[in-house]
């Protein structure tokens, strides 16, 4: 029946296996996540005797796992991404990765791309007895939560997790994005690129049609498959702006509002 | 009610944190410093509890379940100061600083 494939019948065929794929993936996952979140954890407290090494290590695994989830979603079509050369152009060394936010595939996806990173993980996540090992041993940091002075402990780990040579990815938006506009960013990561002298690479972040955002679930993958894209948008040195965390803030986060009108009008203009 | 904290602390906010196009006299005493607020983050915070202590002598522990209580808004720092140095410990320590 090759003349029905572009037929109602062959895009509603197409759009349900689609669906069924997602359901698929979400009871895998529930399946599948205890036990690596067991083993990570196990790897956690196993690999104590070298921290940087146990990081390091835990932090490629994460990355694989990632990659891995990616690989799946292209494999059944619920979502396009190729990590592979994602993010050319990034620098030697550490740096600090700040995003929008707008899907919940944004820190997998960042993160297949570096193959490496840690980032800030709320309070409530990182107390709790099966992820701990795992997260602290990955270099990961327990965000402030709440307590206005605990963001100076936040920043003097993060520089310390630089100055090891991870990479720190953060969403200064601080929640999901708008679809059509930045919120403001906060200032923590833009504070620690400053203290640890190391550069921000701002990188946007688009999923077209949308896909895992607040208002498209994961039960409703989009026809035609989400492409999601990450865009290396600049790399910028604190020591440009004299190392003040404000004026650095204000350089990058300008750039994000004028980003997004571009995508969308592109996207617009590249609807039939 | 004297507000001399309530005003200091104002016109320290806006020096502190180099607040552009918001004069002292423009902030609400009850009004949150930060979100939806005055719009202040958490590393405005701890340059504000630097410049406190700098100012009244007074410093906010890092890890106090209050903090967040504390730096709601001008009206409770200038209880939190009034607070701090009405205590004995703190009274010593300014006189000690002399």
């Amino acid at each position: 029946m090759v003349g029905s494939r572009h037929g109602g019948g062959w895009v509603r065929t197409r759009g349900r296996a689609r669906v069924g794929a997602a359901y698929m993936t979400v009871a895998l996952y529930t399946v599948a996540a205890p036990f690596g979140c067991v083993l990570a954890t196990g790897l956690g407290l196993v690999w104590r005797r070298d921290p940087l090494r146990r990081a390091q290590r835990l932090q490629r695994i994460t990355s694989s796992a990632y990659r891995l989830m990616h690989n799946w979603l292209r494999f059944w079509r619920i979502c396009h991404f190729d990590y592979r050369d994602a993010l050319p152009g990034l620098p030697e060394g550490a740096f600090v990765v700040v995003a929008n936010h707008p899907t919940l595939m944004d820190i997998t996806s960042i993160s297949a791309a570096l193959g490496r990173g840690f980032t800030v993980v709320k309070g409530e996540l990182y107390r709790r007895a099966l992820l701990r090992p795992f997260l602290e041993g990955a270099g990961h940091v327990a965000a402030a939560d709440g307590d206005p002075l605990s963001a100076q402990r936040v920043v003097d780990e993060a520089v310390a997790r630089l100055g090891d040579g991870h990479p720190m990815i953060v969403f200064p938006e601080g929640t999901r994005s708008f679809a059509d506009r930045p919120r403001p960013f906060g200032r923590t990561a833009f504070e620690v690129a400053c203290r640890a002298e190391v550069p921000v690479v701002s990188v946007g972040i688009e999923c077209e049609p949308m896909y895992l955002s607040k208002e498209v679930t994961v039960f409703r993958p989009p026809d035609p498959t989400a492409q999601l894209r990450l865009a290396l948008l600049a790399i910028d040195h604190p020591r440009d702006v004299g190392f003040d965390s404000r004026a650095l803030l204000a350089r990058v986060e300008g750039r994000y509002g004028p980003w997004l009108a571009r995508r969308r009008l592109a996207t617009l203009e590249a609807r039939p | 009610m004297d507000d001399q904290y309530e005003e200091r602390l104002k016109k320290l906010i806006v020096e502190t944190l180099a607040l552009e196009d918001v004069a002292p006299g423009d902030i609400v005493t009850d009004a949150p410093l930060f979100g939806e607020g005055l719009g202040l983050d958490s590393i405005d915070a701890l340059e504000l509890a630097l410049a406190i202590h700098s100012e009244f002598g007074v410093r906010a522990e890092e890890n106090d379940p209050r903090n967040r209580e504390h730096f709601h808004s001008v009206a409770s720092l200038a209880n939190f100061i009034r607070e701090k140095q009405a205590s004995p410990a703190t009274s010593a320590a300014a006189a000690e600083r002399g």
